[in-house]
């Protein structure tokens, strides 16, 4: 029985590393009714870390990341989505001025930087910008590049910097009149889904396997 | 009296379910995550091993010697980062005295193959990269009969390895000559 259980346990948690493994990047999601936002994927310096990317940098790099932002709320609800930054960490000032940070809707390719700026600043995320409506099951991509000097000095060998940003989410009912929800752009994602499903066909196959055993203890303990 | 009662109960009851309905369609949440994220630069690091023809670490204490000594000592440099660097050696020669000079007192079998000697320094060839330890920057010192001579008797020579690092990426040389890279470190 105790096998079972870690076999089922195995099964659920590679299942969600098949899961978890596909997004890249940062993710900030909203679970709705003013709940907190989860931040991945965290790092050993900050458990809201969305620098995935941006690690062991070196002078010359130039490095885009990416953040996708994710309104998981219910149906009913549609979220209005802003950011803004609150600039450096006490102490992180002095290396995230050294770097140059741009960011932008991946959306609006075409569009200026919402921000571009040394990466102490604040610059034009000081007050919230608004980032757009999201739909449950919507999500904006954030793109977001850093560029490191070849000229960094030998000073900034082995820094840490840490970046503070917000999220602010303002819900509200969907109305009838909405517009129907946009597409996601989430394709169609084959490994993944096979990935469940094998794992919900271990989780089936151990139960069946629990209750044949249970049956034929029950049928044993009836003989005697 | 009972209808005036009535009345302000039902009026009451319409009033609480229009207000119950009516925040249905205005009232919203407001939330606000903040999200610490973090930008770690990296660097170069190396190690520097000093051992004997038997593979043991040269003695930190030293080794006494005499005139025409030939003494078994292998310095190589191992990678301790992430990136790929380029590497320079430079040997500094002491004694322990003011009015001699340790200048010739050694002659160092330089291996040339791998190592490139200029101005003042021997610069690998190559580059190194992460985990990677290099070929031996020399393997034996010669204590040169001719010079040092009784003046030097009780006295401690010193032989002082340094090494400079700098990284490979984003710098680019001419020729092939390491010595070309920008950012080595000020002397």
């Amino acid at each position: 029985m105790k096998k079972w259980i870690a076999l089922l346990l195995c099964a659920a948690v590679i299942s969600s590393w098949t899961l978890c493994a596909s997004a890249d990047g940062g993710v900030v999601t909203y679970h709705g009714k003013a709940g907190n936002f989860i931040f991945v994927p965290g790092s050993a310096h900050s458990p809201t870390d969305l620098f995935a990317d941006f690690k062991n940098v070196m002078p010359g790099d130039s490095i885009t990341g990416m953040i996708t932002v994710k309104n998981d709320a219910s149906q009913e609800v549609k979220v209005k989505i802003y950011i803004r930054s609150l600039g450096a960490e006490s102490g992180s000032e002095a290396f995230l001025s050294q770097l140059r940070l741009r960011v932008r809707k991946r959306e609006d390719d075409r569009m200026a930087y919402m921000f571009d700026a040394a990466a102490n600043e604040t610059a034009q995320l000081t007050d919230w910008v608004y980032l757009g409506t999201l739909y449950s099951g919507g999500e904006v991509n954030l793109e977001v590049i850093l560029d490191v000097p070849v000229t960094l000095d030998n000073e900034y060998q082995n820094q840490i910097g840490c970046l503070d940003w917000e999220f602010k989410i303002e819900e509200f009912p969907v109305e009838e009149d909405d517009p129907k929800p946009p597409q996601t752009g989430d394709a169609f994602w084959r490994s993944g889904w096979v990935g469940n499903m094998c794992g919900s066909a271990l989780t089936v196959l151990a139960l069946v396997c629990i209750g044949t055993t249970k049956e034929k203890w029950k049928q044993r303990a009836e003989k005697r | 009296m009972k209808k005036i009662k009535i009345r302000l109960a039902v009026a009451a009851l319409v009033a609480v379910t229009m207000t119950f309905f009516g925040g249905q369609t205005l009232a919203y949440y407001t939330t606000v995550g903040k999200a610490t994220s973090v930008v770690t630069s990296g660097g170069v690091q190396f190690l520097i091993h000093e051992t004997t023809d038997q593979g043991t670490p040269f003695p930190q204490e030293g080794v006494y010697i005499l005139p025409g000594d030939i003494i078994s000592k292998k310095v190589r440099i191992e990678s301790d980062c992430e990136h790929p660097f380029y590497l320079r050696v430079k040997i500094v020669y002491g004694v322990d005295c003011q009015t001699l000079s340790a200048e010739d007192c050694f002659k160092l079998d330089i291996n040339e193959a791998y190592w490139q000697y200029h101005d003042g320094w021997y610069y690998y060839k190559g580059i190194v990269s992460p985990g990677e330890t290099t070929p031996d920057v020399f393997s034996h010192v010669q204590i040169v009969g001719s010079k040092v001579d009784n003046r030097y008797i009780g006295k401690t020579l010193q032989l002082t390895v340094v090494a400079h690092a700098v990284q490979s990426e984003h710098n680019p040389i001419e020729d092939n000559n390491t010595y070309t890279a920008s950012g080595w470190p000020k002397e």
